[in-house]
C-alpha cells in the first residue's frame, strides 16, 4: 500500500516539466485586437509602462514608426532598441534587430507586429520566429496581432472582407502564449476614429482599407476574435482533465491534393481539430495522375504540405491508384475518427457516370467514419484548373509507339482476315482485336495508344469484317451492340493495362525507398560507435542525392567542427564547415527546428540543416549542400525518415553508453568496496596491535623491564610502518584519475623511479641487501612516477618479506622491443599454487585464512595491478626454476602526452 | 655557540608538534610552537627564529601564503612540511623560496638532518663562507672548484662543461633539494625549458660518479621535484 502512494503521479511529475519548461522559456503575451486601431500598441505601452514602473528591465524592440502620436507618448522614458537598418533595393527598411535584444538580455521586451514578414537578409523570414528565439532565450515578450492574421482563420477571413491577408502567424503562436489580451472597442467608435484620421495617416494608400472598414465587416471580425479568445479560455478550463482523454478518442485525416481548396480543408481541420484537442493527419495520395502534375500543381502540394506542417498536422504521403481505397486503409490501419475532404471536383466528366463519387466510396468503405465534406473555394475563381494542359503533357508521341499499334493492328487485321477465310466466326476476330489492344498498352507508353488501337480496332472490325465490306455501315441489327461492347472491352482492357503499369512502377518507386530505408535501419542496427553511424549516413544521404553532407553531432558552438562528406558531382564540401554555416548549425541545435537553404530561417545558408530530435532533444544536425538547387518536398520527406532512423540509432548509442559507463561505475564501485572491506580488515589488525602495545607501556610503566619496552616500541613502530604503507597504497589509487582509469603520465628516468623506490625500502630495512642493475643508456619511459614507485616498493616489501633475511633481492630494469621491463626478483620460497590464481585481486576466496597471512600481498598486489593497467602496461608473476619469485610489469615507451 | 639555535614550529596538529619538540630539545634546539598561521607570523617576526618548519596545512590560512609573506621581508630558512604524492605542491613552495621540504611521516634523523642543513644554507651561516671554499667533498666524490675538476677515489673523471656545471650547483647546495626548473635555469638559462636533456646530463653524470646508477649515493632524486646532493655518505 505505501509503495502505492509513493509512487509519483504522472500528472504532477508533467506539470513539474511544465513548470521548469516555463521557467526556461520567456512568457509571451500577446495584445489581441479585431482590427488597427483598437489599441493594441496603446494597452502593450500602457502595461510596459506601468511593468517598467515596478522596477522590471524593460526594452522596447520594435514599435511601428507609423504609431499614432498619441500612442507614441506612452513610449517616452522606456529604452528603446534602435532599428536594424537594411537596404534593400536601394530603400532603406527598418526591422527588429533580433540578435541586438538577444545579447541585451531584458526581463521584458516589446515587439509590435507578430506577423509582420521580415525583409529579405534579416535571419527569419518571419516576427514571430523572432519572438520565438527570444522566448527560448528566456526573455518575456509583448506582442500585438489582428485577429486576421490567424492562419487557421485565414480563410474565414477572407470570406467575410474579400480581402486576403497574406501576413499570417501559425496558431501555435498563440497557443504558446502565456496571456492574451483582448484589446477591444466598440466597431461604430473605431469607425469614428477611422474618419478622424486617426488610424492611418492621410497620407497613406486608403482604398484597400476602406473596404475593410465596413460596419459590417468589423462586427464580424470583432465576434471572430472574441471568440477566439473565449475559445482560448474555455480550453484553458477544460484542459487538464480532458485533454489526454479526447487526444485518444478524436484522430482527424484531411485528404490533400493539387487543388488549392486543400488549403481550405487544412484550415478547416486545423480548426476542428483545435476544438476537439485532437491528432490530425494530412494525407496526399500519389497516384497515376501525380506523374502528370504541372509545376504549378505541384507547387500547390508542397505549399499545401507547409501549410498542414505549420498548423500541426502529421503529414502522410501514400501512393495508390484508388484514392479512396488508399484513404480507407490507411484510416482503418490508424485509427481515424473524422475524415475532411474537399469537394471541388466537375461533376461532368464520362468517368463519373461509372464511378462512385470518392466521398461516397469513402463513406461506403468506412461506414463507421465520420466524413465531412468542405467545398471548394468560392472566392477566387480567378484559378484555372489546368486539366486542359493534362492530355497535352500524356501524348508524348514516339513513332516507334506509333509504329508498334500500327503493325499490331495490321497483324490483328490479317489475323482476322485468316480465321475467317477458316470460316471461324467473328468473334473470334473480335478477340484478336482486343488482344491487340492488350498487347498495345502494354508495350506503349501512355493511355493514349491504348485508347486510339480500341477505337481504330472497332472500325477496322466494322470496315473489314462486317457486311456490308469495306464500309462503315452495318447491315445486321445487332452489330452496334457488339461495337459498343467491343470498343468498352477495348477501352477498359488498355486503361487496366496501363493503370497495373503505373502501379508497378510507383510501387517499384516506393519499393526503393523502403528498401533504402530498410537497409539504412539495419545497417544503422548493427552500427555501434558515434563515428560509424555518421559516416554511414552521410553515405547514405551522398548516394541517395548526390549532395555534400554535413553532420554535427555536437552542437558546433562548443568547437566542434562537423563531418562533411563530399558528394563527387557537388561542390567543395568544406565550405559546409564555414563559420556562418555552423552558426546556422548552432541555430538549429537550440531552436529545434530545420533552418538554412529552402527554409524561412537563416535561408541564405548554403546548406539545408535538420535536426536529428529524439524525446525532445537534439541529438545532433544534418546539412545537406543546397548549391545545385534546394531540395524538393520529396527528398525532405525521405531525409526526414532517414533522419528519425539516424535519431533512433543515436539515442540507441547514447543508451549503449550510458549504460556502459553504468557498467564501469558498478565495476569500479564493486572494486572499491572490495577493497574498503578488505581494507577495514586488515587496518584493525595493526590498530590493535598499537593500541594495546602503548597501553602495555604506559600502564606498566614500573613493571615492564627495558627490553620488553624495547620490544614493545618496536612493535608499535612496525605495524604503523605497515599502516602507512597501506594509507600510502590507498592515496596512489586516488591518483589514478576515475572517471576514464588513466593516469597524467609524463616522461621519467626510470632508474631515477627505482632509485626513489629501493631508497625508501632501504630506509625501513637498512639491513636487507638490494641488487639494481640498470642499462647503460638512459630509459625514459612515461608514468606517473610516484605511482610507479608506489608499485616497485609493493613488489620490493614483497619480496623482502617472502624471503629470508640474510638472502639479496634484485630490481632489473630492462628495454624489451617498446617496452620498458622492471623486474624484482627474490630467493626465497616462490609462489604457492593455491595463492596465484588470486595473486593481483584484492579478493581472498578463503575466508578462514588468518588476515595476518594476506597482509604481506593482497591489496598491495591488486593495487599495483590497476596501477600498471592504468598505464597500458601489463604485470605477471612466476616461480625462478632455482628457486624464489619473479614479479615483473612492462610500461610501453610510446604514449607520453 | 652556547646560544642554541631556536627553531619555530607552526603545525596545528599536537601529536607532530609535540614529538618534534621533543626531538628537537634532545638534540639542542629551542623550540617555540604556534598552532595557527597569523600567530606563527607574529612570532617569526617576535622571535626572529633560526628555522622555521612550516606545516602546509594549517587551519587559519594556507600555508603557502604564510611562505609567501614571511619572504616578503625575511630570509629565514623556512622547511616545509608536506604530505607526500604532492609534487606540484612542493615545487611550488621550492620556488616560492622555501628552503627544503620534508615529507610525512619523518623520522628523527630525516628532520635533523634537514634542520641542520637548512641552518647551514642559511643567509647568517653562509657569510661566503661556501663561496670562499676551493672543494667540497662528499664520500668518495671531490669537487674543486678552484681547478674545475671532478675527483672519484682520488682520479679525474671526465665530464662535459654542462655536467661540470651540474655538479657545481648541486654540491654547493648539498643536502637541498634543488628543483628542475631551478636547475635547468641556472646551467641552461631562463628561456629553456627541457627536462628531458636535464635527464640525460644526470644519467650520464650518474654513470660517471655512481657506481651504481640505478641506486645512486651521491646524486638522489626527488620524485617529481627534482635532485639532492647527498651531504654525506654512508
Amino acid at each position: 500500500m505505501e509503495t502505492l502512494e509513493a509512487r509519483p503521479d504522472p500528472d504532477a511529475i508533467l506539470d513539474k516539466i511544465r513548470a521548469q519548461q516555463e521557467k526556461d522559456s520567456g512568457k509571451l503575451k500577446i495584445f489581441f485586437g479585431y482590427a488597427a486601431g483598437v489599441g493594441k500598441t496603446y494597452a502593450m505601452l500602457d502595461d510596459a509602462q506601468e511593468q517598467y514602473r515596478c522596477g522590471k528591465n524593460v526594452l522596447v524592440g520594435y514599435v511601428e514608426p507609423h504609431t499614432r502620436p498619441d500612442t507614441l507618448q506612452f513610449l517616452q522614458g522606456l529604452p528603446a532598441l534602435p532599428p536594424r537598418k537594411i537596404l534593400y533595393r536601394n530603400i532603406e527598411l527598418q526591422e527588429f534587430d533580433l540578435d541586438e535584444a538577444l545579447r541585451r538580455r531584458p526581463e521584458l521586451i516589446l515587439v509590435d507586429e507578430l506577423a509582420h514578414t521580415n525583409a529579405e537578409g534579416v535571419r527569419n523570414r518571419k516576427r514571430f520566429q523572432d519572438i520565438e528565439e527570444l522566448l527560448n532565450a528566456g526573455i518575456d515578450v509583448y506582442t500585438t496581432v489582428n485577429v486576421q492574421h490567424m492562419e487557421s482563420l485565414n480563410d474565414v477571413i477572407e470570406d467575410i472582407t474579400k480581402i486576403r491577408v497574406k501576413e499570417t502567424v501559425p496558431d501555435y503562436i498563440f497557443e504558446r502564449a502565456d496571456m492574451i489580451k483582448l484589446v477591444d472597442i466598440e466597431p461604430q467608435e473605431l469607425l469614428l476614429r477611422f474618419e478622424e484620421g486617426k488610424i492611418y495617416r492621410p497620407d497613406q494608400a486608403q482604398t484597400a482599407m476602406l473596404n475593410f472598414f465596413s460596419l459590417d465587416n468589423l462586427k464580424l471580425l470583432r465576434e471572430i476574435a472574441m471568440r477566439k479568445a473565449a475559445d482560448r479560455i474555455s480550453n484553458e478550463n477544460q484542459n487538464e482533465r480532458r485533454l489526454s482523454q479526447k487526444l485518444a478518442n478524436t484522430k482527424m485525416l484531411v485528404c490533400i491534393g493539387p487543388s488549392p481548396s486543400s488549403a481550405r480543408c487544412i484550415r478547416w481541420t486545423a480548426r476542428a481539430a483545435d476544438a476537439f484537442h485532437a491528432h490530425w493527419v494530412a494525407l496526399y495520395v500519389e497516384s497515376i495522375e501525380s506523374n502528370y502534375l504541372t509545376e504549378e500543381q505541384q507547387k500547390t502540394i508542397r505549399a499545401n504540405m507547409d501549410l498542414a506542417e505549420k498548423l500541426g498536422a502529421e503529414i502522410v504521403t501514400l501512393s495508390g491508384h484508388d484514392i479512396a481505397e488508399t484513404v480507407s486503409e490507411y484510416s482503418k490501419l490508424s485509427g481515424i475518427t473524422n475524415i475532411v475532404v474537399g469537394k471541388s471536383r466537375n461533376k461532368k466528366t464520362l468517368k463519373n457516370l461509372f464511378e462512385l463519387d470518392f466521398e461516397d466510396k469513402l463513406i461506403s468503405f468506412l461506414p463507421n467514419i465520420e466524413v465531412y465534406i468542405i467545398p471548394g473555394s468560392t472566392v477566387r475563381r480567378n484559378y484555372k484548373k489546368p486539366r486542359k494542359t493534362l492530355p497535352i503533357k500524356k501524348v508524348n508521341f514516339s513513332w516507334l509507339d506509333f509504329t508498334k499499334t500500327l503493325g499490331l493492328l495490321t497483324a490483328a487485321t490479317v489475323l482476322g482476315y485468316g480465321l475467317r477465310r477458316l470460316g471461324i466466326g467473328d468473334q473470334n476476330v473480335i478477340m484478336a482485336y482486343i488482344l491487340s489492344v492488350l498487347i498495345i498498352s502494354r508495350v506503349t507508353t501512355g493511355h493514349i495508344y491504348g485508347v486510339i488501337a480500341s477505337v481504330v480496332s472497332v472500325l477496322t472490325f466494322n470496315f473489314f469484317f462486317t457486311e456490308p465490306y469495306f464500309t462503315f455501315n452495318t447491315i445486321q441489327a445487332g452489330y452496334p451492340i457488339t461495337f459498343l461492347i467491343m470498343l468498352l472491352v477495348a477501352l477498359i482492357t488498355s486503361t487496366m493495362t496501363v493503370r497495373i503499369k503505373t502501379q508497378a512502377s510507383l510501387s517499384v518507386q516506393r519499393e526503393r525507398r523502403t528498401e533504402v530505408l530498410y537497409e539504412i535501419n539495419k545497417k544503422l542496427l548493427i552500427t555501434r560507435g558515434l563515428e560509424n553511424i555518421v559516416a554511414l549516413t552521410n553515405e547514405y544521404i551522398i548516394n541517395l542525392f548526390g549532395r555534400s553532407v554535413i553532420f554535427f553531432s555536437v552542437d558546433p558552438e562548443q568547437g566542434e567542427a562537423g563531418s562533411v562528406m563530399q558528394a563527387p558531382e557537388d561542390v567543395d564540401g568544406s565550405l559546409l564547415n564555414s563559420e556562418d554555416e555552423k552558426a546556422v548549425a548552432h541555430w538549429v541545435f537550440l531552436n529545434q527546428k530545420r533552418a538554412g537553404a529552402g527554409t524561412d530561417t537563416l535561408m541564405g545558408a548554403a546548406a539545408f540543416y535538420m535536426p536529428v530530435i529524439s524525446q525532445g532533444k537534439v541529438l545532433a544536425v544534418l546539412g545537406i549542400s543546397c548549391l545545385k538547387g534546394t531540395l524538393d518536398h520529396n527528398t525532405r520527406l525521405f531525409l526526414r525518415m532517414i533522419a528519425s532512423q539516424v535519431a533512433m540509432s543515436l539515442e540507441r548509442q547514447r543508451l549503449s553508453d550510458e549504460q556502459r559507463s553504468i557498467i564501469v561505475e558498478a565495476e569500479k564501485e564493486k572494486m572499491r568496496s572490495n577493497l574498503l572491506r578488505a581494507i577495514a580488515h586488515d587496518l584493525r589488525t595493526p590498530l590493535a596491535g598499537i593500541l594495546g602495545a602503548s597501553s602495555a607501556i604506559r600502564e606498566n610503566k614500573n613493571t615492564l623491564d627495558e627490553k620488553t619496552c624495547e620490544k614493545l616500541n618496536g612493535d608499535i613502530q612496525e605495524e604503523a610502518q605497515w599502516l602507512l604503507r597501506m594509507v600510502e597504497n590507498l592515496l596512489s589509487v586516488t591518483r589514478i584519475n576515475e572517471s576514464a582509469s588513466k593516469v597524467t603520465k609524463s616522461p621519467e628516468a626510470a632508474e631515477e623511479v627505482i632509485a626513489e623506490a629501493v631508497g625508501r625500502i632501504k630506509k625501513r630495512f637498512p639491513q636487507r641487501k638490494i641488487i639494481v642493475s640498470v642499462p647503460d643508456d638512459l630509459l625514459e619511459v612515461p608514468m606517473d612516477g610516484t605511482l610507479i614507485a608506489q608499485v616497485l616498493i609493493n613488489l620490493l616489501e614483497n619480496a623482502i618479506k617472502h624471503s629470508t633475511d640474510d638472502s639479496f633481492v634484485e630490481v632489473i630494469l630492462k628495454k624489451t622491443g617498446e617496452y620498458a621491463l622492471f623486474q624484482v626478483l627474490d630467493h626465497g620460497k616462490g609462489i604457492a599454487d593455491e595463492d596465484y590464481p588470486y595473486l593481483f585481486t584484492s579478493y581472498v576466496p578463503n575466508g578462514n585464512k588468518s588476515s595476518d597471512s594476506s597482509r604481506g600481498m593482497g591489496i598491495g598486489l591488486s593495487i599495483c595491478m590497476t596501477i600498471i593497467k592504468a598505464h597500458n602496461g601489463t604485470m605477471e608473476a612466476y616461480n625462478r626454476s632455482e628457486g624464489g619469485a619473479v614479479f615483473q610489469f612492462s610500461l610501453p615507451l610510446e604514449g607520453s602526452e | 655557540m652556547d646560544i642554541k639555535p631556536m627553531v619555530l614550529v607552526i603545525e596545528d596538529e599536537n601529536a607532530i608538534c609535540n614529538f618534534i619538540t621533543a626531538i628537537l630539545n634532545s638534540n639542542g634546539y629551542r623550540v617555540v610552537k604556534s598552532n595557527t598561521g597569523k600567530t606563527g607570523l607574529s612570532m617569526a617576526v617576535s622571535y626572529n627564529p633560526d628555522v622555521i618548519l612550516l606545516d602546509l596545512g594549517l587551519p587559519d590560512m594556507d600555508g603557502v601564503e604564510v611562505l609567501k609573506s614571511i619572504r616578503e621581508w625575511s630570509k629565514i630558512p623556512v622547511v616545509v612540511v608536506s604530505a607526500r604524492g604532492h609534487e606540484r605542491e612542493k615545487v611550488e613552495v621550492l620556488d616560492l623560496g622555501a628552503d627544503d621540504y620534508i615529507v610525512k611521516p619523518f623520522g628523527t634523523s630525516e628532520l635533523l638532518a634537514r634542520i641542520r642543513t637548512a641552518l647551514r644554507h642559511s643567509p647568517q651561516s653562509m657569510g661566503g663562507e661556501l663561496n670562499g671554499t676551493e672543494k667540497i667533498t662528499i664520500g668518495d666524490l671531490e669537487i674543486d672548484f678552484a681547478k674545475r675538476l671532478i675527483l672519484l677515489n682520488g682520479n679525474m673523471v671526465h665530464v662535459t662543461p654542462v655536467e661540470y656545471k651540474i655538479l657545481a650547483l648541486l654540491s654547493k647546495n648539498a643536502g637541498k633539494v634543488l628543483t628542475h626548473d631551478y636547475i635547468i635555469k641556472e646551467i641552461w638559462g631562463a628561456y629553456a625549458d627541457d627536462s628531458h636533456t636535464l635527464r640525460v646530463n644526470m644519467a650520464n653524470i650518474r654513470r660517471k660518479i655512481e657506481s651504481n646508477p640505478g641506486f645512486p649515493k651521491y646524486i638522489l632524486t626527488e620524485m617529481g621535484v627534482g635532485y639532492r646532493m647527498a651531504e654525506e655518505v654512508n
